[in-house]
This record gives C-alpha cells, sequence and structure tokens, in this order.
C-alpha cells in the first residue's frame, strides 16, 4: 500500500512537472534570433536581466556566435544569420560595399569612444609634459601629435622621468589587422596626422608611413581587445604603461569584479585622446523576422542597463548618460571631440598596408 | 498493472540519471610548469564529477598541437598566451585569461652570483653575456624552439645583441653579427631540455651553475635546495631582456556545452582569492596590476633577489612571424650543435612493426623538410652517428652537418638494415660513449638516444656501462625511447645513472622525439 502511494506520488510530482515546463514554454511565443557579433557585447547579451526583458517583453531569444568584425562583414552571409552586430560604422560600410543588397534594415545601438588607459604613476608624468590635461575629473590627451611626435622620435619612459619603465614610449593596441580597436586606433593615428581632420584617400601617401611604423613599433600584437584589457590589469604598468582600447571595457570591468575594482580603481586612469573617434555598434538585420530586434535593443531599461553593467553609451539621440552612477572615475557626462572615421574604402586601404607591412 | 508500468519506467529513467554520475573526462593540453597546479584542479573537478587530465607539452609543441589537433583538448594552458595566439588558426579557443604570472629570470648559485658582481642592481643582458663569453658562467636553459622558457630568454638575448631596438625585424636576423653573438652566448649552454620543470629536476641533481627559468621554478628549486642544505640560487632579472609569462587558461570550443559550463567554473576557481592566495604561496605571481602585495617572504626572499615591490617592465616581444623565424634558426643555425648518437635495434624481434616505426622515425629527423615542421632540424654544425645493432655492432655511421643528400644516404642505409638475432643494449651505448669522448664536449651538447624493444640477453651488462660512464666523466645523457616489450627496469637504470629518461615510443613518436631533441 504505501509503495503505491508513494508511486503515485511520483506520478504526480512528474505530472505537475510536466505540465509546468509546458505552461512555462508557452508564456510567450517566442521567436529565436540569430546571428554574429563582435566579443566585446558577449557579456552585455549573456546578462540575465538582458535576457529577461528581450523574452519576457519582446519574446526574443538570441542566439549568437563571436568573431571579428571586419571577418564577420567579409564573409559571405549565410541564410541562417539573422543579424550581424559589427562593433564599428566601417564593418557596416564594408558590408555595404559587399552585401548591401542583403541588408534588411541597420541602426546603430550603442557607441563608446577610443580611449588610452594608463596608470597613476605614467599619466602624472604626461600632465608634467602637458600632453594629458585634467578638467573636472577627466583626463584628456590635448597634445595627440605631441604624444605621436615622442613614440616617432624613440623618447623613452625615462626621457619624461619615469626611470622604474624599460624601453621607449608606446601605445600598445590590438592587432589592427584582426581586431576592431585596433582598426579604430589606426583611424585614430590617421586622423592626428592629417592635423585632427578627416582622412581620404588623397591623404594616404602622407600618413600611411606613419600608421605603419606605429604598429611595427609594438611588435607581437594582441588579436581581441578583451584579453588585451585583461592583461593590462594583470601585468599592470610595467608591461603596459598605455593601452589604447574601448570606454566601455573598464566600466563594465568595474561591475563584474565589485570586489577588486576598489583596489585598483585609483591606479587605473582613463585618457580621452582629443579628437577621438566613436566604435560604434550598427545592428544589421538580413531577415526581416529580427528587426524587431532592433526595437527591443532601443528599449529604455537595455539601453539603461547597456550604459550602467557595461559601458555602452547609447546610439540613441537625445538621451544622456549619467556617469554619477558609475564606479569608475573621470568618465565625463559626454564624449563631443569626436572625428569621424575615415570611409571604409580609406581604411580597407589602411588595413591592407598593414597586413603587407607583416 | 499501468501503475506498476509506469513506475516501472521512472525506475529506468532514474537508473538513466544515475549513468550519468560516471565522471567526465576534460583534457587540458598544459606546460610542464603547471605539474604541482594539477592537485588544485583535480580537487576542484572531482567536486563537480569531472576528470580532468593534463597533457604535458613544451610550449612550442602546445602550439603545433593547437595547429593540428585542437579537437583533441578541451582547454589549453601554455606558459604564455603567445603561443595561443601562434596555435590557435582556426579560433577554437574561447575564455583566454591569465591565470598567474611569472618572470623568466637566470638563477645563478649565490656565491657565484656575488662574485660576478650580480647582485643588488639592475643587470644588462650585456653583462651576463660577458661572464658567459670569459667562460666564467655555464648554465642550462630550455630549448628555445621547444619551450616557453628557453624562447623567451632567447629573444630577450636577441634584442639584447641587437642594442635593445625598439623592435626586431627579419631582417635584423640574419644580421651576421647577430649570429656570432647568439652563438658564443648559447655556447655558454651546458645541457638543455624541452620542458622548463624537468630542466628544474636536472639542476637540483647538482653540478650546474645556473639556469634560466621561470621564477616560480627557481623558488621551487630554492625551497628544495634550502631543505638539503645547500646554497641557493640568486635571482638575475635581466632590466633589457626581461619576458614575462602570463599563463593563460583558454577553453578550446568543439562543441560540448557541459564542458564549457565547467570550463567557466574552473576559471572562476582558479581566480577567486583563496586560490589565488595559494598561487602566492607557490611562489607564482597572482593578483592584478602586477604588483604582489602581502608576499610570503620566505616564498619571495630578499636573499635570493626576490624584491616583490619592483616593477617588472618587460620587453616587447617581436611579431608572430618574426618570432617563428627566430626559433627556425635556433634551431638550424644559433643553438649550441648536437652530437647525437642513435643506437638502432635491430634485432629479433624487432622485426615488423617495431623496425618500420624506428625507420620512421628516424626519417623525421632526418629527412630536413619533415624535421622543419616540427623544429627538429639538424644544423650545419651538428654530428649524427647511427649504431645499429643486435646481439652485437653492426655497424657506425657518421654525418657531419645537415646537407640533405648525406641524410638522405644515411637514412637509405638505415632503411636497408634487415632484423636478426638477439639483443645486446649495453655494447653500443658504450661504444657511443668511447666516441663522445674523441669530441670535444664543450662545443657540443651531447646525447645518446636508444631505440629498442626487447631485454637484453647477451654481451655487456649494466656494470659495464656503468664502469664506462663513470670513466667518460662527461655529462652525456643517455635517452630510451622504449618499444613493445622492452625492460623497464633496464630502461629506468639507464637513464637515473646517466640522468636521462625513457620515453614510449609507441605512444607518440613525434612527441617522444620532440622531448627527446628537446635535451640536446
Amino acid at each position: 500500500m504505501r509503495g503505491i502511494l508513494i508511486g503515485l506520488g511520483i506520478l504526480l510530482l512528474a505530472a505537475a512537472i510536466g505540465f509546468g515546463y509546458w505552461y512555462y514554454r508557452n508564456e510567450k511565443p517566442e521567436i529565436h534570433i540569430r546571428g554574429i557579433i563582435g566579443s566585446e557585447k558577449s557579456s552585455f547579451l549573456e546578462n540575465d536581466r538582458v535576457k529577461t526583458i528581450l523574452k519576457k517583453k519582446y519574446g526574443i531569444v538570441v542566439d549568437y556566435v563571436r568573431a571579428g568584425s571586419i571577418e564577420m562583414v567579409n564573409e559571405e552571409a549565410k541564410t541562417g544569420t539573422d543579424f550581424l552586430w559589427p562593433s564599428s560604422q566601417v564593418a557596416l560600410e564594408i558590408f555595404k560595399l559587399k552585401q548591401g543588397d542583403k541588408i534588411v534594415r541597420s541602426e546603430n545601438i550603442f557607441n563608446s569612444p577610443i580611449v588610452i588607459y594608463s596608470w597613476d604613476i605614467v599619466v602624472d608624468a604626461l600632465l608634467k609634459t602637458g600632453i594629458v590635461k585634467k578638467e573636472m575629473s577627466t583626463y584628456y590627451i590635448i597634445d595627440m601629435p605631441g604624444l605621436l611626435k615622442m613614440i616617432r622620435e624613440g623618447k623613452k619612459w625615462s626621457d619624461i622621468g619615469l626611470t622604474q619603465l624599460y624601453g621607449k614610449i608606446t601605445v600598445t593596441t590590438t592587432d589592427p589587422t584582426r581586431s576592431n580597436s585596433g582598426i579604430m586606433f589606426a583611424g585614430l593615428v590617421a586622423i592626428v596626422l592629417k592635423g585632427g581632420d578627416v582622412v581620404v584617400e588623397a591623404d594616404l601617401p602622407q600618413v600611411l608611413p606613419e600608421v605603419k611604423e606605429f604598429f611595427a613599433r609594438q611588435g607581437f600584437m594582441q588579436s581581441t581587445s578583451g584579453v588585451l584589457f585583461e592583461q593590462f590589469l594583470k601585468t599592470g604598468v610595467g608591461q603596459y604603461p598605455l593601452m589604447g582600447g574601448y570606454e566601455s571595457q573598464s566600466i563594465e570591468f568595474s561591475r563584474m569584479h565589485p570586489d577588486f575594482w576598489p583596489k585598483v580603481k585609483n591606479q587605473i586612469k582613463t585618457l580621452y585622446p582629443v579628437p577621438t573617434v566613436w566604435s560604434e555598434h550598427p545592428m544589421i538585420i538580413l531577415n526581416k523576422k529580427a528587426t524587431l530586434l532592433i526595437d527591443a535593443l532601443k528599449d529604455e531599461e537595455i539601453q539603461k542597463i547597456a550604459w550602467e553593467e557595461h559601458g555602452f553609451r547609447t546610439g540613441l539621440m537625445g538621451v544622456q548618460n549619467d556617469p554619477k552612477i558609475l564606479q569608475v572615475d573621470g568618465i565625463p557626462a559626454s564624449v563631443t571631440k569626436i572625428v569621424p572615421m575615415p570611409r571604409a574604402s580609406v581604411m580597407v586601404n589602411i588595413i591592407e598596408a598593414l597586413a603587407d607591412a607583416k | 498493472m499501468r501503475v506498476s508500468g509506469l513506475l516501472a519506467a521512472i525506475f529506468i529513467l532514474l537508473s538513466l540519471n544515475s549513468c550519468k554520475k560516471h565522471p567526465r573526462e576534460f583534457l587540458i593540453l598544459s606546460g610542464s610548469e603547471n605539474g604541482p597546479l594539477e592537485k588544485i584542479v583535480d580537487e576542484f573537478a572531482r567536486k563537480n564529477n569531472v576528470l580532468v587530465k593534463f597533457k604535458y607539452e613544451g610550449s612550442v609543441d602546445i602550439m603545433l598541437e593547437l595547429q593540428k589537433n585542437a579537437s583533441k583538448y578541451d582547454a589549453v594552458w601554455p606558459a604564455s598566451g603567445i603561443w595561443i595566439t601562434l596555435g590557435d588558426r582556426e579560433r577554437k579557443v574561447k575564455y583566454a585569461q591569465s591565470i598567474m604570472t611569472s618572470p623568466v629570470v637566470f638563477g645563478i648559485r649565490k656565491s657565484l652570483a656575488l662574485q660576478l658582481g650580480l647582485t643588488g642592481k639592475d643587470v644588462k643582458v650585456g653583462e651576463i653575456l660577458k661572464a658567459i663569453r670569459e667562460k666564467k658562467l655555464r648554465f642550462i636553459m630550455t630549448s628555445a624552439s621547444q619551450s616557453n622558457s628557453g624562447a623567451s630568454a632567447y629573444i630577450g638575448f636577441l634584442y639584447a645583441l641587437l642594442g635593445n631596438p625598439e623592435y626586431i625585424t627579419e631582417a635584423d636576423l640574419e644580421k651576421p653579427e647577430l649570429k656570432k653573438g647568439i652563438t658564443d652566448l648559447l655556447a655558454g649552454i651546458n645541457r638543455s631540455s624541452g620542458s622548463s620543470a624537468w630542466l628544474k629536476d636536472l639542476f637540483l641533481k647538482g653540478g650546474y651553475d645556473a639556469m634560466v627559468n621561470y621564477e616560480s621554478l627557481m623558488i621551487e628549486a630554492n625551497q628544495e635546495l634550502t631543505r638539503q642544505g645547500k646554497e641557493p640560487l640568486y635571482l638575475v632579472y635581466p632590466v633589457d631582456g626581461l619576458v614575462i609569462a602570463d599563463s593563460q587558461l583558454g577553453y578550446i570550443d568543439n562543441g560540448d556545452v557541459k564542458k564549457e559550463v565547467f570550463f567557466k567554473e574552473l576559471q572562476a576557481y582558479l581566480l577567486s582569492e583563496p586560490i589565488q592566495h595559494q598561487l602566492m604561496q607557490m611562489g607564482r605571481r597572482t593578483g592584478f596590476a602586477g604588483e604582489l602585495k602581502n608576499a610570503p617572504v620566505e616564498v619571495f626572499n630578499p636573499d635570493w633577489g626576490i624584491d616583490p615591490q619592483k616593477i617588472l617592465s618587460p620587453i616587447k616581444l617581436p611579431r608572430a612571424e618574426v618570432v617563428l623565424k627566430a626559433l627556425n634558426l635556433y634551431q638550424t643555425m644559433f643553438r649550441k650543435p648536437s652530437l647525437t648518437f642513435f643506437c638502432l635495434d635491430f634485432s629479433g624481434s624487432m622485426t615488423g612493426g617495431n623496425s618500420d616505426l624506428v625507420k620512421k622515425a628516424m626519417e623525421l629527423l632526418l629527412d630536413q623538410d619533415k624535421a622543419g615542421k616540427y623544429f627538429l632540424q639538424s644544423s650545419p654544425a651538428d654530428i649524427t652517428f647511427v649504431i645499429p645493432f643486435a646481439g652485437t655492432i653492426i655497424d657506425a655511421w657518421q654525418v657531419e652537418g645537415n646537407k640533405q643528400p648525406e641524410m638522405v644516404d644515411l637514412l637509405k642505409k638505415i632503411r636497408e638494415t634487415t632484423t636478426d638475432g638477439t639483443t645486446d643494449i649495453y655494447s653500443p651505448v658504450i661504444l657511443a660513449l668511447e666516441q663522445s669522448a674523441m669530441v670535444d664536449s664543450t662545443k657540443f651538447i651531447p646525447a645518446i638516444i636508444l631505440m629498442t624493444d626487447g631485454e637484453s640477453n647477451t654481451g655487456k651488462n649494466y656494470a659495464d656501462l656503468e664502469t664506462a660512464w663513470k670513466n667518460n666523466r662527461r655529462d652525456v645523457p643517455v635517452f630510451l625511447i622504449k618499444f613493445g616489450d622492452a625492460s623497464d627496469a633496464q630502461l629506468a637504470q639507464i637513464a637515473r645513472l646517466t640522468n636521462g629518461a625513457v620515453f614510449d615510443g609507441r605512444k607518440d613518436l613525434v612527441g617522444a622525439f620532440r622531448k627527446v631533441k628537446g635535451y640536446n
């Protein structure tokens, strides 16, 4: 008798679980949207709050694979791919040039400026040289030509008073032939060499040699911005006195490592080149059913999470990002001194020249 | 009836579920310096019902293995992330993160370091080079074409010898003055090895003045030396040639979601505060911003030349293409030449499969195109002896240099040798020792490689070999590659006597060769 009761109990439990699962599955009509994204957005898409809003409010489940921004737009887009989400406008333009007929809709979702990460002792030295200036709590590299000049002339760290650092002054970036942040930096270097102005095809003979030299000096380059930023934090000022990256990286890191961040936040400094360039995150929709994703990502709450937890500034007009909410010091409310990246055809020329230089 | 049927179904489901309790395997391709960390990983894995296995390789081998066989492994953990970048052609590696760091340094017997004036100050590579040129310092170092510590030190040497340019180009590597400088420097090496951990063990066997290795392994060595009441090593961090190993652990994505979840948990565990602290106790640098906060003085001991507060400012590694070219040049031009004796067993029991394996193995080494794929090429200054044997010595052939026609000719002779008769493994080794005595051993790194499948059952014996080895008074290791039923006891005895090692030729012949050649 007892055995039968237990058996019935198990049966009822199984039925309840089955019903619950059925109910759960049918809570909302669900569409799966598949796409390719730049790796810097994977933590955002993995964020449980983001996933929940996408699912509950919009009925969307996003499946994605990661790829480099340039890699994903150069490849022939497959039929099962509903969207591409690279991390620069340049990537979108390259896609337009090559496979533009496949675009259903495209819109910019996030922005993040290219910055240079550094350490307190290095920033102090750069302040003294006048290359960096502090305004309010933000550090700006007001003399980018001066910084490039020091690099070009082979000045050593010891020349600006940093005797504890070995070697010559450089800014470490990712490999521009493989990674978007490296490409953005290549564009920025070209812009500075052009006197802070828009770079066009005709400027290439003038700027290319020094852009090449800038990257050659770095030697071995990492291929992803995530790994480089993590190494920057791990090995410290000795290995990476200056490192090019996205503004979003330190904000995201501070939220993901709340126990550790307070220990280093006073040492790590974010420097804003003047001018700098935006890394934009345009969503390229290739399948009509995925257009809903653009609207969902523009959701106010999602945009708020994107800023507060992942450091992506909104791509929407008229929306402000409040830096006071962040754990990272020196983040300005807005970044205004921005120059547009060179056009895609120009960037393709630069990337190819850098690949040839290898 | 129906209820009992359902109960039976539930029972079956439950028992199916319990099948899952069988631990899953998770294979990590790792550098040998992570050996002491295996138990930490293992402890965590057991709690998660996962059986983690480590396959230890030199970092350059890890790169080669990633290029060819990434689907065989679940994670990769070389001494430095550069080998992941160079090896991960299919972009299968994800979530790579540095678990800890350790600089590659010179460890010199403290009294010798004091005598050479290399203590208590910033030392440049040039000063060490000077001591080596003046024959005041000899050291052991892993092979640069196999192991990260050797490669890192070698690249540091290249920078210093080129006058510390901002970066090295492929053209720089062709400069004749570089060739002279680097060959002089590498001539100071008296023993080599394919792995950093093995090199440390070799050092502890005694008789060496200095080694190039990770700070972490120097600390391990010093702890052991102190226990033995011996003089510790003094660590020298060359300011213009310092390289830091960042020990990146990455996941190899072969599409198994459960493994991916386990990997992330494992990585988070290794990066958790208590484990990071434990790693620091083991001489690994952990924490952030390159700072060693609260480093235990008995581990990061100032008496050994370690200053945890000092900022480590490493050199920039050259571009990937330049690194690979530098490794090839190391193997074919710059390294100290090898004097290698191959004693090949052609006794009756080798007939068929095993003798084919030996012939194939020799092809891999002697055919320079094939050897090049694995950084196993000979250099123009190498000397190669081949001694085929059975119950007696069949013949002895010698080739100087690396010219393809001579190598092909040697290979032909090996291929034409037939198998027959009994086995005497000692006579060929004794002959090799006698031959080695006729060569100026300071100019070569010597090694004897014995390939056999049988038990020695005729001719000379171990006592004869022991006498010959001791009379020779040279540090000539015998490496043993065994096939089939070879006697483990006999082979292990020879390895012990000569500071050699035993490898299994049937499991992974290329791997065994890469290891053996790493030692000379």
